[in-house]
């Protein structure tokens, strides 16, 4: 499988690109919350940015419009090319199939699948190549040190473990970006510190952008520079 | 998909539940089923089993043999009715059949015909004294060859061969001469017995459409007869059709409870996943492909508690002593059991749907924060 | 009961699901119940109810009244025993009857003595005194068999009038009219002109004072190997379908009924280990595990009785109906029964998932291991 994607971002030179972005919460009530206010971020095709920010700052909110989990309520997002604005919920599910790879802070694997399996879950629910995905999957996990793990269950593995199958089901379908949410909450200081110089390295070898949300000021020094967000607001 | 089967094969424990109530049900609706068969079977068999075309009784007999006759004029008047090929009499007289080796209080309930048409599976009229023998009285003891004393009047008759599923009102059956079952009857039922030539039903080969035939008939002896093409005599078997909708209606709230049930657990186990859910959501999944899964599960589930079922009533049927219980375990039986609690499980699955569609893939992101 | 209320008004979709299939298996079990004991009812009812105490068949009639045959020479031995105070023919004919309301299957029974062999239930009119007269069985007054009506025997066109009317007095599940041994004999003659010497199908026989119906039994089926007595209780269990028909329904009853408490207690569990979580934060906070087990019953208790409230209510309007000549009737002590029986299974059940709640150790609310693992 050719960096497709990741050749694309290269040519076009953004990762990600947004602008004006805002997202608004009408509640019961009918008051509104806005999470996100014009929000306006560029990435280049292998930037790595850490966003940092308090407890409803608007960081999770932010970085699920960029992965396309969530709408906006106006503006405008592009991926890795693709104008992803005004897609429809099938559209975005297709296009996060295809683009973006996604480390959630919990429930990150499915708990029943080996760690090979939970790489190849992404396939297939998509594309289902078959054969080319099993390869990707063996060499990453090859790469990620998880070689003799592949047969293993979730519960099977260490925090550390766990977090590296993560970090491999993310780039099996070579996305043009990928999306870090705490990556080093529920490790201690020096697993943490592990974990983050692999996403540096996976990262930077392939030239795939990132986004590390986090609000831990420890391993900010890991990414190309750092995002501030406060109360939906994006610190410049 | 392959998830879905995935999760069955690797977490059977949480679907064990579902599959334990299910496979209860299961067995339910196949017993139900069965016991309906074997009931109507027991009774039927006989009739069922006429090769004719119509059965002819007499007027206000009900279609009960015991209640009908039919002389030696009125069978002249239905043969001379166009299409009609040619006619059989048969007549019945039931009674307990002494069994050497049994106790002296140890009758076997039997039904003896006697018959000029040999209905299908019974060879040709035996000689004066000697019947076919329903293989169900094989549990009471009789063999080939054994001589039986019918009624009180203790009659003889010998055994010279077996027949299969022809039994009658629940009771194992003998094939005589109508000579033979005359006798036996005037011998035993001295206020029921029937002058030569007199039978209680006439068996009708025709030569064109049963039913239009069986019009005639009625049409020809002004109504001094009642006929029926065999499917409706069987049907007119008093008790037959009230059983049939009895147990029919039984059998489909049955299938109802399955499907209440399956909603019900189907409904427990996506709550219990909707995180996952979240997250294969959010890696690209659709809610389509997520729900197949569902439905995927529930019908192995459903499968699986199927199978055990149709071993579990097989085994019933096994260890239940003949006699006690009237079960019929058929293979179609139990396919449509099956069947119908597949329906069920898909149905029972759609409930799930709308929590499945509801899963919010940004669910996934920022949970535990 | 704050709690369970509580959470039941969250979830009401999960527990309504679990109501309606409790209710569904209630109704089932109900009508099941009134089925088998009216269709007993209709099938020996007569049998039961009827004023002889013992019974004797031909042993070759095997416990079928009109299978059976008591020759002169029996009836003549029977006779003679000195612990039987009174002995009566029984005879049983089946016809077809016209009457206003169309062709019936009827079931005649002619007795020759009021004391050993008439209905016992008679709720109202009277017993036949003259020829021609007949007491029905009360379910079938609506099919014009009621006091007064006429029914018509054919083809013989034999008339009987109907002069009373008894309850649970039915044989073989239809029409039943019971007779003095007179117009019965008339009737057979009517019905079928090549009928020989009329015997009698059975004889009700009564004990003298200080024997008991167990010892006349005895006295009677020593007179001969021909001879079949039974106490009028044995004769109706031992009439041929009847102990297929309970058995059946035993075996249908107990798998229904387990059912029952399998939905409930699996329900239960399954939702306890699904709120691990919130219940080990609760006990953290200090909720003594005994409030939580009492939620969970409260929640079982509220289940069962609006379950099993709900069953007997879609219960209630098919005893009204007539199936094939059966007509069911509301089971009081059935209802009362099985509810006592399903609601403690069901109750019971819960307490499956009552022993997880109380397996739970607060501290694990601080390392988050809950009930689940």
């Amino acid at each position: 499988m050719s960096n497709t994607n990741a050749a694309t971002a290269t040519v076009t030179g953004t990762a990600l690109e947004l602008t004006d972005v805002r997202k608004v919460y009408t509640l019961g009530d009918g008051s509104e919350v806005v999470a996100l206010a014009d929000a306006s971020l560029t990435l280049t095709s292998d930037e790595m940015i850490a966003l940092v920010g308090p407890s409803g700052s608007g960081k999770t909110t932010l970085c699920s419009i960029a992965g396309g989990i969530l709408s906006a309520t106006s503006g405008s997002i592009v991926v890795g090319g693709e104008d992803i604005s005004g897609h429809s919920a099938k559209e975005l599910t297709k296009f996060r199939q295809e683009k973006v790879g996604f480390v959630f802070q919990s429930v990150n694997l499915v708990p029943f699948l080996t760690a090979r399996e939970n790489l190849l879950v992404v396939d297939e629910l998509g594309r289902r190549t078959g054969g080319p995905a099993r390869e990707r999957a063996d060499q990453l996990l090859e790469e990620l040190g998880l070689a003799d793990r592949a047969k293993n269950l979730p519960s099977q593995l260490s925090g550390g473990q766990r977090q590296r199958v993560a970090i491999g089901r993310a780039l099996m379908n070579d996305p043009a970006l990928v999306l870090f949410d705490e990556p080093t909450s529920a490790l201690d200081t020096h697993l943490g510190e592990q974990v983050m110089e692999l996403i540096r390295q996976e990262m930077k070898t392939r030239g795939i952008a990132a986004i590390v949300v986090t609000h831990d000021e420890r391993i900010t020094h890991y990414c190309d520079r750092s995002v501030h967000i406060v109360d939906g607001y994006l610190q410049s | 998909m392959k998830l879905a089967l995935l999760e069955l094969v690797r977490r059977p424990g949480r679907f064990a539940t579902a599959a334990v109530i299910l496979t209860l049900i299961a067995v339910l609706l196949m017993f139900l089923g069965g016991l309906l068969d074997g009931l109507i079977s027991s009774s039927t068999n006989a009739i069922k089993a006429q090769s004719g075309d119509v059965i002819v009784y007499s007027e206000s007999s009900q279609a009960s043999f015991l209640r009908s006759r039919i002389d030696p004029e009125l069978r002249s008047t239905v043969e001379s009715v166009p299409g009609v090929e040619s006619t059989g009499g048969i007549g019945i007289v039931q009674l307990g059949a002494r069994i050497p080796g049994n106790g002296p209080r140890d009758l076997a309930s039997v039904a003896l015909f006697g018959y000029e048409i040999p209905p299908n599976g019974v060879p040709d009229i035996p000689a004066d004294g000697e019947v076919w023998a329903d293989e169900v009285l094989k549990a009471d003891g009789v063999r080939d060859g054994m001589e039986l004393l019918l009624g009180p009047a203790r009659s003889p008759v010998t055994v010279i061969g077996f027949v299969k599923d022809t039994t009658f009102n629940g009771q194992g059956s003998l094939w005589a001469s109508p000579a033979t079952w005359r006798s036996v009857l005037a011998d035993n039922r001295p206020d029921a017995q029937l002058a030569d030539g007199v039978f209680q039903a006439l068996i009708v080969v025709g030569d064109a459409d049963p039913a239009a035939i069986a019009a005639d008939i009625d049409a020809t002896t002004e109504d001094a007869t009642e006929s029926f093409t065999v499917p409706e005599a069987v049907k007119a078997i008093p008790g037959v059709e009230e059983q049939q909708g009895v147990f029919n209606q039984i059998i489909g709230v049955t299938v109802v409870i399955a499907l209440v049930v399956i909603a019900l657990f189907f409904a427990l186990l996506t709550v219990e996943r909707t995180s996952l859910y979240g997250v294969l959501k959010a890696l690209g999944a659709m809610s389509r492909t997520i729900f197949l899964g569902l439905v995927a599960q529930a019908t192995v589930v459903t499968l699986v508690a199927g199978v055990i079922a149709a071993g579990l009533v097989l085994i019933l049927d096994a260890i239940i002593p003949p006699g006690a219980i009237p079960l019929d375990v058929s293979a179609s039986r139990i396919i449509t059991s099956i069947v119908l609690l597949l329906v069920a499980a898909v149905v029972g699955c759609s409930f799930s749907l709308r929590r499945v569609l509801r899963v919010d893939p940004a669910s996934a992101i920022g949970t535990g924060s | 009961m704050f709690l369970a209320l509580k959470e039941m008004a969250r979830a009401k979709v999960r527990f309504a699901l679990l109501i309606g299939a409790i209710a569904l298996l209630v109704f089932l079990i109900l009508f099941q119940q009134s089925l088998q004991n009216e269709l007993l009812r209709s099938f020996v009812g007569a049998i039961e109810n009827q004023t002889a105490p013992v019974l004797v068949y031909s042993v070759d009639g095997q416990r079928v009244v009109q299978a059976s045959v008591i020759s002169p020479d029996l009836e003549a031995g029977i006779r003679e025993l000195p612990s039987a105070s009174e002995v009566g023919r029984i005879g049983q004919g089946t016809f077809t009857a016209a009457t206003a309301a169309g062709l019936f299957d009827a079931t005649i029974l002619g007795y020759e003595s009021a004391a050993v062999g008439a209905p016992t239930r008679i709720v109202d009119g009277r017993l036949p005194e003259s020829v021609g007269e007949g007491i029905a069985s009360d379910v079938d007054e609506k099919n014009g068999f009621g006091i007064g009506d006429t029914i018509v025997l054919e083809p013989s066109g034999y008339q009987i009038t109907i002069v009373g009317l008894a309850a649970n007095a039915q044989l073989n599940a239809g029409p039943t009219v019971f007779t003095t041994y007179d117009t019965y004999a008339e009737s057979v003659a009517a019905q079928n002109p090549d009928a020989g010497t009329l015997l009698p199908n059975v004889l009700g026989v009564a004990p003298v004072e200080g024997v008991t119906d167990a010892q006349l039994v005895a006295d009677v089926n020593e007179v001969s190997l021909d001879v079949d007595a039974l106490t009028r209780a044995d004769a109706a269990d031992a009439t041929p379908g009847v102990s297929q028909v309970r058995s059946s329904f035993r075996i249908i009853f107990l798998l229904y009924g387990l059912v029952v408490p399998c939905v409930t207690g699996l329900f239960f569990l399954i939702i306890t280990f699904q709120k691990a979580n919130s219940l080990t934060l609760l006990r953290a906070i200090g909720a003594p595990a005994g409030r939580l087990v009492a939620a969970l019953l409260i929640q079982a208790t509220i289940i069962m009785v609006a379950a099993f409230g709900i069953g007997t209510l879609l219960y209630t309007p098919v005893t009204t109906l007539e199936l094939g000549g059966l007509t069911l009737r509301f089971e009081t002590a059935a209802v009362i029964i099985w509810g006592a029986v399903l609601m403690s299974l069901g109750i019971a059940s819960a307490l499956l998932a009552a022993r997880r709640v109380l397996a739970i150790d607060p501290i694990d609310a601080t390392t988050g291991a809950g009930v689940g693992r």
